[in-house]
C-alpha cells in the first residue's frame, strides 16, 4: 500500500496533523535535529511505505514553532552548510502525549469495528 | 520580513543539498543526485507559499508586492487607467466639496457662545395679506425684555446702510443699528477695542461706529491705531470704538451704529414692524415657555383704540435663520453627488469585471499554484484601491479649487460660506470615502475573479475564460443600476430647470426689458436736510428724464423681487387695532409707474401738481383691503405713512416683492413727503440699455461729484440676481447629472461591446444561417437596451418618491411633472440606444467567415 501524498488543499489540514505528530514524536526519540533529518526519520520509520514531499514539512514545522511546540535555532550541519536545528519543548512534549493517547484511543475502537467486519467474514 | 524569507529559501537549499549529497555518498552520479532530491523533495515555490501562508504575518510585504504587481497591470492598460483615475476624481471630488459646504453650513454649529439658545423673534399676523412671520417693533422689545423671565437678554436692531469715504473710493456698506447688549447676547467679543456703551443709545450722544474685521482689513490695511480714530460715516465724523471679528457674519453687516430709538418710535405698540430682534434664552428656559410669556406680554398692550390686535410672538432658532434658506437644497445636492459616485463605482465595476474576465487564466495558474483566494481577491482589490486613491488625491485638489472659486464669487448667496475650508474633518472624510469607493468597486470583480474552478481555464483551447451567462445577467444588472441612478438625476436637473424657468417667467407685475437700475445713496453730511435730499432727486431725475435714449425715467426706494421692506399699517380713520392693515409701503418718483410699465388700473399716478397735498397710490390688493367689494375709491381718505392722512389719487396693478411669493399690498408714497436718503433710479430706453449708462453716469456725477455709484445694472440682472440660490443649485445638479449620463452611457457602451465581443461565434453563425443585417442590428440592440428600459423605469419610480422630498424647492411644477419625466425618458432611450448601437453596427458589419475563423 503506497500513500502517495500531493498538495491537495482539501485534505491538507488532516495531513498537516498528523505530519505534525509524526514530527514532534521524531523530535521526541531523536533530539535536535534539522529539517532534512526528520524528513529522513520519518520515512525510515515507516520503513519507506510513507513518501513525503519533504517541502510540506516546512509549513507544519512553522505551525509548531508558533504553537510553542517547538523551538528552533541555527547551526552548521554535517556537509557544512547553516541550517536550522529544531528541538521539543516541555509544551510540545504535553501536547504529543496529548495526542498520542488521542490517537490510540481512535485507533482502538476504529480496531474494534474492522475486527468485527473481519469475524463476519 | 525578507530576512526570514531568505532564511527559508537557505533551509529549504540546505536541505536539498544534504539529501542530494546522501544520494551522491551512496554513488549516484551527481547531477542525478540532484536531480533527484529536487523531485523528491517537492515544489519549492509550493512549500515556500504554504511556509507563507502559515506565516501569515508580513502583510507588509503582501500588500507590498500586490502594489507592484497592481501598477504594472495599470501602466499596461493606460486607457482603461486614465478613465477611472478621472471618473473617481470627479466622483469624490465633488463629494469632497458637497460635503464641505454641508459640514459647515449645516451642521456646524454656529460659531458664537451657546448657540442653541439664541432666537430670531418675529411677529406672527394671522390677518396679514400674504405674509406670514415679519419683524418686531420697538416697544415689543422692550416689553419683552422687561416681563419675560425666559428671555435673558433681548436685543433689537435695524439695518441702515452707510456711506464710508476713508480708506478708498467711497462706497456703500451694510449696517445695522444695534444695541450696547448686541454682541454680549452673541457672546462676541470685539476683535478690537469694545462694544457700545448703554449711554451711546441716547439721543444726541456723541456719534460712534464699530467695523466689521473685513473693511478694517480691506479699507484700512488692518491698522490697530484705528480704534479711536475718527472717520467719516455717511459724512459725519464718527469714533471708530471696536472692531468686530471675522467671523461673526451672522448680521451679514459691515458697520455698526448704536441704536437711538425716538420716544415716538417705542410708544408705537402696533406699527412699524421694521426691526429684527434677538434673544437668548435661559438656561432652563425652552423655546415653548418663551413664546407663551411673550404671548401674554403682546396680549396685555392693546392698540390706542382699545381693542386688541391679534400678534403672536415666533421664536426662529438662529441657525436656522441664517442657514433655513439653503438647507434642502444642500441636502439635495449631497444626494445628488452621492448618486454620481454611485454611478462612478457602478461604471468601474462593469470595467473591472471585464479586465479580470480576461484574465481568469492567470486566476486559475494561480490558483493552481497555491495562491489562496483571499490572496487572491487582496490583489484584484489592491489595484482598486489603488486607482481609488489616485481618483481621490485628484478629486480633493480639484475640490479644493472649486471651493475657493465659490468662495471669491459671492453670485451664489450661500449663507456661512466664509465658513468653509477643506478642514481636516473633510480631509478625513474623502480619505474614508476613497477607501470605501476602493472597495465598493472591486469587491464585485475580486470576488468573481476567483469563483472560476482551474480545471475549466486551463482546459485546452479556450483563449478565455467563459463567465457563463451568469456573467451577463450581473452586467446588465449593473447598468440598470447605472441607467436608474442617472435617470433620478436627470428628472431632478429637470424638475429644477423647469421651476427656475417659470419662475423667471412668471407675471411680476413690471416689465423688466431695457431698464437700467443703479442705486444712488446720499451721505449725511452735505444732505442733512430733508430739502437738499428732495432737491436732488429733483433735479436728478429731470436731468435723467431728458437724456438721449431714454422714454421714462423714475426712482423707488426698494426695487422689486428684493424682498418686502417697510411694513407699516394702513387703514381707515378711527378704525380699530384689527382693522389697520400691515402692507409694504414705498416712496417713489411720479416717473417710477411709467418706468417699469406697471399698469394704472383706476385713477392716475401722482405729479408734480401734487406737491403739498399729502397723497398716496395704492396697489389693488391695498385697496381691497381698506374697502373691499368697492369699484371706484380714487379720492378717498386714508391714514397711511407713519399714521397720516392721505388721498388717494389712483390704483396699481400688483407688482411681486419677491419672484417666488404672490406681491404683497403695496401703497406707494411721492419721495418728496418725506424725502428718503436711497433711492433706486429706473430708466426705460428705447436703446440697447448699456448705450446709456455711460450717460447715467455723467448725469450722475454731474449732480453730485462725490457720490459714490456702484455697478449700473440691467433690471433683469437684478431679478435673475433674485434667485441666486436656486441659479446655483440648478448648474450643479444639471452638471452632475450630465457627469451621471455620460458614465452610464459609457458603461453601456462597454457592456455591449464585451457581450458582442464575446459572441462573435453566435453572430458568425447566424449570419451563415442567413439572419440579415439589421435582423442582427436589431436583435443586439433588443437584447442591449433592455438593461436600459427596466433601469429608467426602476429610477423613474425611485424620482417620483423622492420627488416629495424636493417639493420646497420647485416652483410651479409637480414633482411627477409628466413633461420633465417624459423628456428624460427621451434622451436616455437615445443615448442608451446610441450607445449599443457603435458597437453593434461593428459587430453586424464583420465578414461571417473571419467571425468564425476566430476561434
Amino acid at each position: 500500500m503506497l500513500i502517495w501524498v500531493t498538495h491537495m488543499r482539501s485534505k491538507a489540514e488532516i495531513w498537516q496533523g498528523t505530519l505534525a505528530l509524526m514530527v514532534l514524536k521524531t523530535l521526541n526519540s531523536m533530539g535536535t535535529q534539522h529539517g532534512y533529518g526528520i524528513a529522513r526519520r520519518i520515512e525510515q520509520t515507516s520503513d519507506d511505505l510513507l513518501a513525503i514531499n519533504h517541502g510540506t514539512l516546512y509549513p507544519v514545522l512553522l505551525k509548531l514553532e508558533q504553537e510553542g511546540a517547538i523551538a528552533s535555532e541555527w547551526g552548521v550541519s554535517e556537509n557544512n552548510r547553516r541550517a536550522k536545528f529544531y528541538r521539543i519543548t516541555p509544551a510540545g512534549r504535553r501536547q504529543l502525549s496529548a495526542e498520542v493517547t488521542q490517537w490510540a484511543q481512535a485507533t482502538e475502537i476504529v480496531g474494534r469495528f474492522v475486527a468485527l467486519k473481519g469475524q463476519k467474514a | 520580513m525578507r530576512g526570514s524569507d531568505g532564511e527559508l529559501a537557505e533551509e529549504l537549499e540546505s536541505h536539498i543539498s544534504l539529501m542530494a549529497e546522501e544520494s551522491i555518498g551512496h554513488g549516484v552520479p551527481p547531477e542525478k543526485a540532484w536531480r533527484e532530491a529536487r523531485l523528491r523533495f517537492g515544489s519549492v515555490d509550493a512549500a515556500t507559499e504554504s511556509y507563507r501562508d502559515q506565516r501569515k504575518l508580513p502583510l507588509l510585504e503582501t500588500v507590498l508586492s500586490d502594489l507592484r504587481f497592481a501598477s504594472r497591470g495599470i501602466r499596461r492598460n493606460p486607457g482603461f487607467a486614465t478613465v477611472a483615475v478621472l471618473s473617481l476624481a470627479i466622483g469624490i471630488g465633488a463629494n469632497t466639496a458637497i460635503f464641505s459646504l454641508v459640514h459647515s453650513v449645516l451642521l456646524q454649529p454656529l460659531a458664537f457662545s451657546d448657540p442653541s439658545r439664541v432666537y430670531g423673534a418675529r411677529s406672527l399676523l394671522p390677518q396679514s395679506f400674504g405674509q406670514n412671520a415679519i419683524g418686531v417693533n420697538p416697544m415689543q422689545a422692550r416689553e419683552w425684555a422687561k416681563h419675560c423671565p425666559s428671555l435673558e437678554q433681548v436685543a433689537l436692531t435695524r439695518g441702515r446702510g452707510a456711506q464710508i469715504a476713508a480708506g478708498g473710493e467711497p462706497a456703500a456698506f451694510r449696517g445695522a443699528d444695534v444695541p450696547h447688549n448686541l454682541f454680549s447676547l452673541f457672546g462676541v467679543s470685539p476683535l478690537l477695542g469694545r462694544a457700545f456703551l448703554i449711554e451711546e443709545e441716547e439721543e444726541g450722544h456723541g456719534r460712534v461706529v464699530m467695523l466689521s474685521e473685513s473693511v478694517w482689513r480691506s479699507r484700512f490695511s488692518a491698522d490697530p491705531s484705528l480704534v479711536g480714530q475718527s472717520i467719516l460715516v455717511d459724512g459725519e465724523n464718527h469714533v471708530v470704538v471696536g472692531i468686530v471679528p471675522a467671523w461673526f457674519r451672522a448680521l451679514g453687516r459691515d458697520v455698526y451704529r448704536p441704536l437711538v430709538l425716538r420716544k415716538d418710535e417705542i410708544g408705537r405698540m402696533n406699527g412699524n414692524f421694521n426691526y429684527s430682534a434677538y434673544v437668548r434664552l435661559r438656561q432652563a428656559a425652552t423655546p415653548a415657555s418663551a413664546i407663551a410669556e411673550m404671548n401674554v406680554v403682546l396680549a396685555r398692550h392693546s392698540g390706542p383704540a382699545g381693542t386688541r390686535m391679534e400678534v403672536k410672538a415666533a421664536l426662529i432658532p438662529m441657525h436656522e435663520l441664517v442657514t433655513g434658506r439653503a438647507r434642502s437644497g444642500l441636502w439635495m445636492l449631497a444626494a445628488a453627488v452621492g448618486a454620481v459616485l454611485l454611478i462612478v463605482c457602478v461604471n468601474l465595476a462593469n470595467l473591472m469585471l471585464s479586465r479580470t474576465a480576461s484574465r481568469g487564466r492567470e486566476a486559475a495558474i494561480r490558483s493552481a499554484l497555491g495562491a489562496s483566494r483571499g490572496r487572491q481577491m487582496g490583489q484584484i482589490l489592491t489595484e482598486s484601491l489603488l486607482l481609488s486613491f489616485s481618483g481621490g488625491f485628484l478629486g480633493v485638489v480639484l475640490a479644493g479649487w472649486t471651493l475657493q472659486f465659490l468662495a471669491a464669487t459671492s453670485s451664489f448667496d450661500i449663507p456661512r460660506l466664509e465658513e468653509v475650508r477643506l478642514d481636516n474633518f473633510v480631509l478625513g472624510f474623502a480619505f474614508v470615502l476613497t477607501v470605501v469607493t476602493g472597495l465598493l468597486f472591486g469587491a464585485l470583480p475580486a470576488w468573481r475573479f476567483t469563483r472560476t474552478q482551474p480545471q475549466e481555464a486551463l482546459r485546452a483551447g479556450s483563449h478565455t475564460v467563459t463567465e457563463g451567462r451568469g456573467g451577463l445577467r450581473l452586467r446588465s444588472a449593473l447598468i440598470s443600476v447605472e441607467v436608474g441612478l442617472s435617470a433620478a438625476l436627470l428628472i431632478v436637473a429637470g424638475l429644477l430647470t423647469s421651476s427656475l424657468t417659470h419662475l423667471l417667467d412668471v407675471d411680476k407685475g413690471f416689465s423688466s426689458d431695457g431698464v437700467l437700475t443703479v442705486d444712488v445713496g446720499l451721505a449725511g453730511g452735505r444732505y442733512a436736510e430733508a430739502s437738499s435730499k428732495e432737491r436732488f432727486f429733483d433735479r436728478l431725475l429731470s436731468a435723467v428724464s431728458v437724456l438721449p435714449g431714454v422714454s421714462a425715467a423714475g426712482a423707488i426706494t426698494q426695487l422689486p423681487t428684493l424682498g418686502e421692506s417697510w411694513n407699516d399699517p394702513i387703514y381707515l380713520e378711527g378704525a380699530p387695532s384689527e382693522k389697520k392693515h400691515p402692507v409694504n409701503n414705498r416712496y417713489t418718483s411720479p416717473g417710477y409707474f411709467r418706468a417699469m410699465s406697471i399698469p394704472v388700473l383706476s385713477g392716475r399716478v401722482f405729479g408734480e401738481s401734487d406737491r403739498g397735498r399729502s397723497v398716496a397710490v395704492l396697489s389693488e390688493k391695498a385697496a381691497k383691503l381698506l374697502w373691499p367689494g368697492e369699484p371706484n375709491v380714487v379720492g378717498r381718505m386714508f391714514m397711511g405713512e407713519d399714521d397720516k392722512l392721505k388721498t388717494l389719487v389712483g390704483v396699481v396693478a400688483e407688482v411681486r416683492a419677491t419672484l417666488p411669493s404672490d406681491a404683497p399690498a403695496t401703497a406707494y408714497y411721492p419721495y418728496w413727503q418725506r424725502p428718503p436718503g436711497g433711492m433706486s433710479l429706473v430708466v426705460r430706453t428705447t436703446v440697447d440699455p448699456r448705450s446709456v449708462s455711460g450717460a447715467l453716469r455723467t448725469a450722475l456725477r454731474g449732480e453730485d461729484a462725490q457720490l459714490p455709484i456702484p455697478a449700473i445694472r440691467t433690471m433683469s440682472e437684478v431679478v435673475v440676481g433674485s434667485v441666486a440660490q436656486r441659479r446655483f443649485q440648478r448648474g450643479l445638479m444639471l452638471a452632475f447629472a450630465i457627469c451621471g449620463l455620460l458614465v452610464a452611457s459609457l458603461g453601456i457602451y462597454g457592456v455591449v461591446s464585451y457581450s458582442v465581443a464575446r459572441r462573435r461565434n453566435e453572430i458568425g453563425i447566424r449570419m451563415a444561417l442567413g439572419s440579415s443585417r439589421s435582423q442582427l442590428l436589431g436583435l443586439l440592440l433588443r437584447q442591449g437596451m433592455a438593461p436600459v428600459v427596466f433601469g429608467l423605469g426602476v429610477g423613474v419610480a425611485v424620482a417620483l418618491l423622492l420627488g416629495q422630498g424636493i417639493r420646497g424647492l420647485l416652483f410651479e411644477v409637480q414633482p411627477a411633472d409628466p413633461l420633465t419625466i417624459a423628456g428624460v425618458s427621451a434622451v436616455l432611450l437615445v443615448v442608451g440606444a446610441l450607445a449599443c448601437l457603435v458597437p453593434a453596427r461593428r459587430a453586424a458589419g464583420s465578414d461571417a467567415i473571419a467571425a468564425l475563423r476566430l476561434e
